[in-house]
């Protein structure tokens, strides 16, 4: 019996019976929706994530003090002072995979502009930190390295808080005060948007030399930023740092780094284990669904083989063999499977494209996801189409034109 | 009208039948030995409980002796495999049933064509098909009828539409089983008619199963079966003219 013919039999048969056909589909197009949909959510999510992870420049490194045991307690790595402005130094002269480095020093606080006031992160930073995370100035400019020498009041601010504190002035040269110390505005950095805990642009930029001579609550640098000369360069750059830090703290073999040296690619792994631990969790959750819809489809083809048990004894007088009766059966569950699977595939789309614009999730229509799901609703079909259509392949013509 | 030389369409060597199930043995054929030559109308009569239906499926194909040997139309039978069997259903056996057998919701035209799509001896087109089919459905009258639903079609044309679909491959032979048993008596003798127009005109061998005495009259042989054997076999030189028999019956007021 040729395919079409085979096709035509299962078209008619699933015809007949329109209603069931329609709700036995229904069961396989929400489960295919929901994978897409769930898929789709999961690698938008994945997306922004990687994204908000790369705007902080994927070839940064960041250095911190090692949390040391003293006395038998674990010490925050914050609250110890083992770097040092020479590190920073040494690193950015000795190291040839470092671009560039510059210690950091960093505090929430509160500051004024005539009779406004913001709560935003500080960073003592040195005049390259612009380049470092590779973030362009979009009004006036970046402090200079004689400001850092000199130990400038100068600042360079972030756009949300110029947004916040200057409704209609403008910021340049304009003072404002942290911790009653005054500070020139000289630049305003560009939007960089939301980051990796939080608004990137809610900041404001000192010189780390004013910041740790000025401003009583920050001391001591806290880390060291630098980046190197190139992504592929990383891994390199912590070897020459480690190395070179080592040498300097006087470790001797044998004995833990007092320092820990941290990368963008680090981070980024970590995050997209997580979020792809969320893409499965709810793509599981999804495919249980689809699970579901097989069994139903199951259940209905039960119900057809029973239905039509004299239909298979008359086809097997005639000459249908148990094989030709399998295919029969197996093309209407496919069919069942399948078509459920494209329009489920269509309703998924649709609906991801509805979360985004309605729902304000980001939301990234896989390809994999989409042929995927089509593959695994055509199993479904054959999965669970193969059971009722093997029983009544096994059926004694006898008996099926017996039936009543 | 028979040659001289004979051809065995059936021939049936001490076939045995025995339903085993488990405490309860059936002994339902015992040894029955026998053949039917090419281009004959036979019926095969007897009570329930002789064998008649047993014999039946084994001449079908349908199911198997448990010994003795089956040859149709020359081929031996006896141990072929479950889809052998179909594919000796499909291309030597045409099968009328007492309750006609047609897919509901089909079209006599593609009830028609059904043995034609299991066909594995060569594919068959969809246009052939349908000529196939066409020319079978007139053959037995059904011209004006190919896109009628058995719902549509009294029961005498539904059971034509059964002997057209028997027809359509040429079997080597009709194995009908009661054919008329669900039919009124003129309605009986126009089925009767079509069997014997295609037997002495297409020279198609006719196997009847029946209990029907005035069926089997028109048959040129009766086979009588009884508990699993041949009881009789009678060669009837002088069968029932159904078409001679139907000119005598009044035509009914609401015929067609």
């Amino acid at each position: 019996m040729t395919v079409w013919a085979t096709m035509r039999i299962a078209l008619k048969a699933l015809y007949a019976n329109k209603l069931r056909t329609v709700l036995t589909m229904l069961g396989i197009i929400i489960g295919v929706a929901s994978v897409i949909t769930m898929v789709s959510i999961g690698q938008g999510v994945s997306k922004s994530v990687e994204a908000n992870i790369s705007s902080l420049g994927t070839n940064i490194l960041t250095i911190t003090p090692a949390t040391i045991k003293s006395g038998g307690v674990h010490q925050s790595g914050f609250m110890v002072q083992t770097l040092t402005v020479d590190d920073s130094y040494a690193i950015s002269t000795e190291c040839p995979m470092v671009a560039y480095a510059s210690p950091m020093v960093r505090r929430s606080m509160q500051i004024v502009y005539g009779n406004q006031n913001w709560n935003t992160s500080v960073y003592g930073v040195s005049y390259n930190y612009n380049l470092i995370r590779n973030w362009n100035v979009a009004q006036g400019e970046f402090f200079t390295e004689q400001d850092v020498k000199g130990s400038s009041k100068v600042c360079v601010v972030g756009s949300s808080v110029v947004e916040n504190l200057f409704v209609n002035d403008n910021p340049i040269g304009q003072v404002i005060r942290v911790q009653k110390v005054p500070f020139r505005i000289v630049g305003v950095l560009e939007t960089k948007g939301e980051g990796m805990g939080g608004d990137q642009d809610d900041c404001i930029m000192v010189p780390y030399t004013t910041a740790l001579s000025r401003i009583s609550r920050m001391k001591y640098i806290q880390s060291i930023v630098c980046s190197a000369i190139s992504e592929d360069m990383t891994n390199a750059a912590i070897n020459e740092i480690s190395s070179l830090l080592r040498q300097r703290h006087r470790i001797l073999d044998g004995e833990e780094d007092d320092f820990t040296i941290r990368s963008q690619m680090d981070l980024a792994e970590a995050m997209a284990e997580t979020t792809g631990m969320l893409t499965l969790f709810l793509s599981a959750i999804a495919f249980i669904s689809l699970l579901v819809g097989g069994i139903g489809i199951m259940n209905i083809m039960l119900v057809s083989v029973t239905e039509r048990i004299r239909e298979i004894g008359i086809r097997m007088a005639l000459g249908a063999r148990g094989g030709d009766v399998l295919k029969q059966f197996l093309f209407e569950s496919m069919t069942l499977s399948l078509f459920g699977g494209v329009i489920g595939i269509l309703s998924g789309v649709v609906l991801s494209l509805l979360l985004a614009r309605f729902a304000d999730l980001n939301t990234f229509i896989s390809v994999e996801a989409i042929v995927i799901s089509f593959l695994f609703s055509a199993g479904v079909g054959v999965f669970f189409g193969f059971y009722p259509a093997w029983q009544a392949s096994k059926l004694d013509p006898i008996e099926a034109l017996r039936h009543e | 009208m028979r040659s001289s030389e004979i051809y065995k369409v059936i021939e049936v060597n001490k076939l045995n039948k025995i339903y085993d199930s488990g405490e309860v043995k059936v002994h339902a054929l015992r040894g029955v030995s026998l053949f039917i030559e090419k281009g004959d109308l036979v019926a095969i009569m007897g009570p329930s409980g002789s064998g008649k239906s047993t014999f039946m499926n084994i001449l079908g194909c349908l199911d198997k002796s448990t010994s003795g040997e089956y040859f149709l139309d020359g081929k031996n039978v006896s141990n072929m495999t479950k889809d052998e069997l179909a594919d000796i259903r499909n291309d030597l056996i045409g099968f009328v049933f007492q309750g006609f057998n047609l897919l509901s919701r089909t079209s006599a035209l593609e009830n028609v064509q059904l043995p034609l799509l299991y066909s594995r001896a060569r594919a068959y087109h969809s246009k052939e098909r349908d000529e196939l089919a066409k020319k079978a459905l007139d053959s037995v009258g059904l011209s004006g009828r190919y896109n009628h639903q058995p719902n549509q079609l009294s029961g005498g044309q539904q059971q034509r539409v059964a002997i057209a679909r028997a027809l359509i491959k040429n079997p080597a032979m009709i194995l009908a089983d009661e054919p008329t048993g669900n039919l009124d008596s003129r309605t009986s003798v126009e089925i009767m008619n079509i069997f014997q127009t295609m037997n002495r005109r297409n020279g198609i061998t006719v196997v009847l199963v029946t209990h029907s005495d005035e069926i089997a009259r028109f048959a040129d042989r009766v086979i009588v079966l009884r508990d699993g054997k041949v009881k009789e076999d009678i060669r009837n030189d002088n069968p029932e003219n159904a078409e001679e028999m139907l000119k005598q019956m009044p035509l009914p007021e609401d015929d067609l």
